[in-house]
Formats: C-alpha cells, sequence, structure tokens
C-alpha cells in the first residue's frame, strides 16, 4: 500500500496512572444456613422493597438464617463498616445505582 | 463499590449489586479500588427503576435474581477471581502518536477520528498536540513540565504540567493562558477537593471557573456582557482544556464511568468568566480567601446539574432596585433552603454526617450596577453577607417538627460545626430565628457582567459528599508571557 504523503505526529494526551496491587475477594461461605447476613444500602428510595423481599425469600429457603440491615452512607462510612461487619457472615450491598 | 470492597477487605464476602446501566462503572469502580474481581450482580434499569416503587411491583424482578444473588454468596471463586491480576498501568499506549493522511486536513480528521474512538475527545474537533506545539504552550509557564500537581479522579491519573499542556493545546489554549490552567487544576486536584462528585456523579453537577485578578485582562478575558457565552478565547479554551484534562488524566467517559445523567450544561467548557474588577467597586472575591485583591487566583467551584442557576433578575426588562434584587435573593434562598432543616439530620452520602445533603453554599455572581448601588447602600461583601445570613433566619415557631429535629441531629452530628453550635442552640427555642445557612461565609459574591446586566446564582452542598471542599481558590504562579502570575 502507497505511504500518505502527510505524517503527523502528535503526543499522548493521557495521564499516567500507577500501578495498584490487586486484591482478591473472600472466600465464600459455603452455606447460608445459619449463617448472619447483612442487607446493607444508601437508602435510595426503592431498595428497602427490594430487601423486603429478599429477606423473605431468603428465611423461607434458610429459615435459621439472621438478616442484618444497615442503611448508611453511599459508601459505608468507617466506623459502620468496622461497627457492622462482626455482625454479619456474609452481606449483600447495594446503592440503588 | 468502594463501600463493598471495604467490607471485603474487612474479611467479609459480599456481593455488590448494580444495573446493568451502571456496570461498566461499577466494573472500572472494582478495579479503581482495587479489586477487579469483585463478586457483581445486576438487574436491569428498565426493570429495577420503574418497579421499585412498591413491595408487590419488585417482587417479580427480586424473585428473577434471587439464585443469582445466593450463588454469588456461596459459590467457591473461581481461579481468575481468587487471583487478580495486578492492576497495571493503564495502557494508554506510547507517548507519541503518528496519525497519516493524504494532506493536512485528512490527516487531522484522522486523529480526530482516532481521539474520539479512544474517547480521548469531547467530540469537537481538536488542535493536534504536536511536540511544537506543545513546547510553544509551555512557554507560557516557568514550571518544570514533569511536576506532578495532583491526582485525577477517578482513575487517579497524574497530572503533571506537561500533560496539561498537551491538553490545554488541543483545546486551542494560548499559552499566555496555561498558568491560569494549571491553576484550575491545582484546585480541582487539591488533596481536599471534592472532583470525584463533580466529574462522575449521575447528578449531572458542573463547575464554574472564575479567574480573578489583573491576569484576566492581560489575557483578554471577557467579564462583561455576555461573560458566559462564546467569542473570546480565554474564557472558552480555559474551561474547555480543563475538561480536557479532567476527561483524559482522570480517566473519565460518559455512560461508562462519568455517569451524569443528563449530560453536563456547558459540557465543553464548564462556567469559565473572570470578574469584571475595572467596574466592581468591592475588592475581587479571592480578597476574601486570604489572597491580596492584586494577586490574580483561580476560584474553582462545584455547582448544581441540569438546572444549574438561579435568577434574580436586574437587566433591561423591567425595572429594577438594588433593594429588590436583594429581596430576591433572599426570597429564592429562604424558598429552597428552608426545605432542607430535615436534612440536616441525614446520615451522609459520603464518610461524614451531612456530606452531600442538606445546608448549601451559594455563588452569587452580581452585575457591576447592583454592587454599586449596593455599595451606596452600604454594602461590603461582608456586611451583605451577614444582610442576607439574618433575612434568611426562620422563625422557630414556623418550623415543623421534623425541621426542629433535623437541626438537632445536625447540632449533635456535627453538621453544625462547633464554633456554631451555640448560635444554633440559642435559636432552636420559642422565640428564636433559626439560619437556613449554617454561616454567612456560605455566601460567595462575585462581581462579572456588563451595564445592563442580571443577577443570579449557582447553589451547591456545604460539604460534598467524598471529600472536605467544593470550593478552592489558587494562586496563578509561573507565568512567563504576563506580568500578572508571574512572581512565585
Amino acid at each position: 500500500m502507497r505511504k500518505k504523503s502527510v505524517e503527523l505526529t502528535v503526543l499522548n494526551p493521557r495521564g499516567m496512572v500507577e500501578a495498584k496491587s490487586a486484591f482478591a475477594p473472600n472466600p465464600r461461605v459455603k452455606d447460608l444456613a445459619g449463617k448472619r447476613v447483612g442487607l446493607y444500602s444508601n437508602g435510595k428510595p426503592g431498595m428497602d422493597n427490594f430487601y423486603t423481599v429478599f429477606e423473605e425469600l431468603l428465611k423461607k429457603k434458610y429459615p435459621t438464617v439472621t438478616v442484618k440491615v444497615l442503611t448508611g452512607s453511599f459508601e459505608i462510612t468507617d466506623k459502620d463498616a468496622k461497627d457492622w461487619s462482626p455482625q454479619i457472615d456474609t452481606f449483600v450491598y447495594a446503592v440503588g445505582d | 463499590m468502594a463501600g463493598t470492597v471495604k467490607l471485603e477487605k474487612l474479611g467479609k464476602p459480599g456481593v455488590f449489586i448494580n444495573c446493568d446501566t451502571f456496570d461498566d462503572d461499577a466494573k472500572s469502580a472494582a478495579a479503581d479500588n482495587g479489586m477487579p474481581t469483585v463478586r457483581r450482580r445486576i438487574v436491569k434499569s428498565s426493570e429495577f427503576y420503574k418497579l421499585r416503587g412498591t413491595v408487590k411491583d419488585v417482587r417479580p424482578l427480586v424473585e428473577k435474581v434471587f439464585d443469582d444473588i445466593i450463588a454469588a454468596l456461596t459459590v467457591p471463586l473461581t481461579p481468575a477471581e481468587a487471583n487478580p491480576p495486578g492492576a497495571k498501568q493503564a495502557d494508554d499506549g506510547p507517548t507519541e502518536i503518528t496519525v497519516t493522511g493524504e494532506s493536512f486536513p485528512e490527516a487531522i480528521e484522522e486523529l480526530n477520528t482516532q481521539f474520539l474512538e479512544k474517547h480521548w475527545s469531547d467530540g469537537l474537533p481538536l488542535v493536534p498536540p504536536t511536540p511544537e506545539r506543545v513546547r510553544w504552550m509551555l512557554a507560557g509557564t516557568a514550571r518544570a513540565p514533569h511536576e506532578v500537581i495532583g491526582r485525577v479522579n477517578p482513575k487517579q491519573g497524574l497530572a503533571t504540567i506537561e500533560k496539561i499542556a498537551i491538553n490545554a493545546v488541543m483545546a486551542g489554549a494560548k499559552p499566555e493562558y496555561l498558568p491560569v490552567i494549571i491553576a484550575a487544576m491545582e484546585a480541582l486536584t487539591d488533596e481536599y477537593y471534592d472532583d470525584l462528585h463533580i466529574l462522575v456523579s449521575a447528578g449531572s453537577f458542573s463547575l464554574i471557573i472564575v479567574v480573578g485578578g489583573p491576569i484576566a485582562d492581560e489575557i483578554n478575558m471577557n467579564s462583561g456582557i455576555g461573560f458566559l457565552g462564546h467569542g473570546w478565547r480565554a474564557n472558552n479554551t480555559v474551561g474547555r482544556a480543563v475538561r480536557l484534562s479532567t476527561l483524559n488524566i482522570g480517566k473519565m467517559w460518559p455512560g461508562a464511568n462519568d455517569m451524569g445523567l443528563t449530560g453536563r450544561v456547558s459540557p465543553h467548557t464548564f462556567y469559565t468568566f473572570a470578574e469584571n474588577a475595572r467596574q466592581s467597586p468591592w475588592p475581587p472575591y479571592h480578597a476574601s480567601r486570604g489572597f491580596k485583591a492584586t494577586d490574580s487566583t483561580v476560584t474553582v467551584a462545584t455547582i448544581g446539574g441540569s438546572s444549574p442557576m438561579q435568577n434574580f433578575y436586574g437587566g433591561m426588562i423591567g425595572t429594577w432596585t438594588a433593594q429588590g434584587v436583594l429581596d430576591n435573593m433572599v426570597n429564592d434562598i429562604i424558598r429552597t433552603d428552608r426545605g432542607l432543616f430535615g436534612l440536616w439530620g441525614a446520615k451522609g452520602v459520603g464518610q461524614y454526617p451531612g456530606s452531600g445533603v442538606g445546608a448549601r453554599s451559594h455563588l452569587i455572581v452580581l452585575f457591576p450596577e447592583l454592587a454599586e448601588e449596593l455599595k451606596k447602600m452600604g454594602f461590603d461583601q461582608t456586611s451583605l453577607q451577614d444582610e442576607i445570613y439574618k433575612r434568611t433566619c426562620v422563625r422557630y415557631e414556623e418550623l415543623s417538627p421534623a425541621d426542629r429535629r433535623g437541626i438537632q441531629t445536625g447540632i449533635e452530628t456535627g453538621v453544625v460545626p462547633a464554633e456554631r453550635k451555640a448560635v444554633f442552640q440559642e435559636a432552636l427555642k420559642p422565640g428564636g430565628m433559626v439560619p437556613v445557612l449554617i454561616t454567612p461565609e456560605n455566601l460567595h459574591f462575585f462581581v462579572a457582567g456588563g451595564a445592563p446586566g442580571c443577577a443570579f446564582s449557582f447553589s451547591y452542598f456545604r460539604l460534598p459528599p467524598y471529600n472536605r471542599i467544593a470550593i478552592l481558590t489558587k494562586l496563578v504562579t509561573g507565568a512567563t508571557l504576563t506580568k500578572a502570575g508571574s512572581i512565585e
């Protein structure tokens, strides 16, 4: 193919992003029976309804499950995370987005 | 997503639920937060937002995704999930890129096509950032090209003087504007400025960039009639350079990780203008922020989204008086802010009480004639703050129980800062007058426009959701082509 007659060299405008370590999620719980399940949301309208049904279905399938609902900020605060995490074995997190 | 990763890092296995519209955003945020393989499950936006209103309506949707969510909590991680690749430096190609064409116009068209395809453009034609043109741009500052001034969200890209200069070339800026653009980027990337909310939030928030001091005239910025409009290269390209710098250094894209639902009004240039120092009877805004009146500065501030301005009038359609415009300001602030008392008690969208919700700040733009008339009435900026603050107080007896609870909770949780607590405790009793503004300093006045002019304001949360501040002024430094801003 014929080489095009005009070459334009330009500089890359993209910012450098420094390499970061990647962490793996935790191993899953084997079964939800007897477990404490956290349901977290930021209180956007509708997630309460979603979780109401979810909790009902969860307790129907796993009668021994305990549900811990927490509503907080979009990103759970450090304090809420520290206080809430010892109360749960696993969790669902949704912010209505 | 950050919250899910935070709980995972505390040892709890979980799942993040997001709508399909936000899936690219969630994926991107997972990587940004150092856990690219965090478990996610998706519900359809087309179903969730319509059905979520009642338990009855949302039930079929929950039933549909229930087993999938349970699986996310119980099915063992795959090897790929358990061994995520370390985040590498974003691969955005070589430092130099060559495009070709049969002619310069064709090569430039090819450049614009490629950059837009890669999401490196704002959609308007770009000036090619050739090495020569970038050197020309860098001649506007004495600062070193590889100096890092900060990091741009959401990817925390490193903002160097050189990268800002490349984007300034693309925006069509001139070298003498570069120190102003750098100052704006220094404000946005300040460790306490909430650039994340303005740049990517679904609320389509926007930015004002106000240039104060003598550099505005030296680079020929418009501060008179039409100051927010087109036709002034400095106004338009300073803002565009900030737009392109944030887009390319922070690496965001509409619908991918910039989830502004309506897009931003004035998306290519933000709201960039200069204070009209020549006609203002008062010291410039930055004098109230600890700078000398003779300094040149840039103030950036986050403002509301799809309908960002409140109009207080003036102008030439009807007659006006300074008292009448002042009354309009007072009435507008009472109307909009008194309904927020209940939210003073909210937990906050972000990490601390009151963040991203409740009490607001107001950035009020006054036209020179109005400022002159207000001065004749005896006001300077400080006494005008006090006047509006006092007149926007609400009688205790007019507050609802929810209003009172909200304010009381705000006092207890620190939404009302310690130095203001006594004021609100005193006000929150029979016969008291309760301010809708936490402090008079939540009013910011800029003088811009011509004669006739029009007064208006932008408003935003007093406390942003993801960091500490949403308005910040920075000194212009390192200028080599203007007298102003040339002294470090």
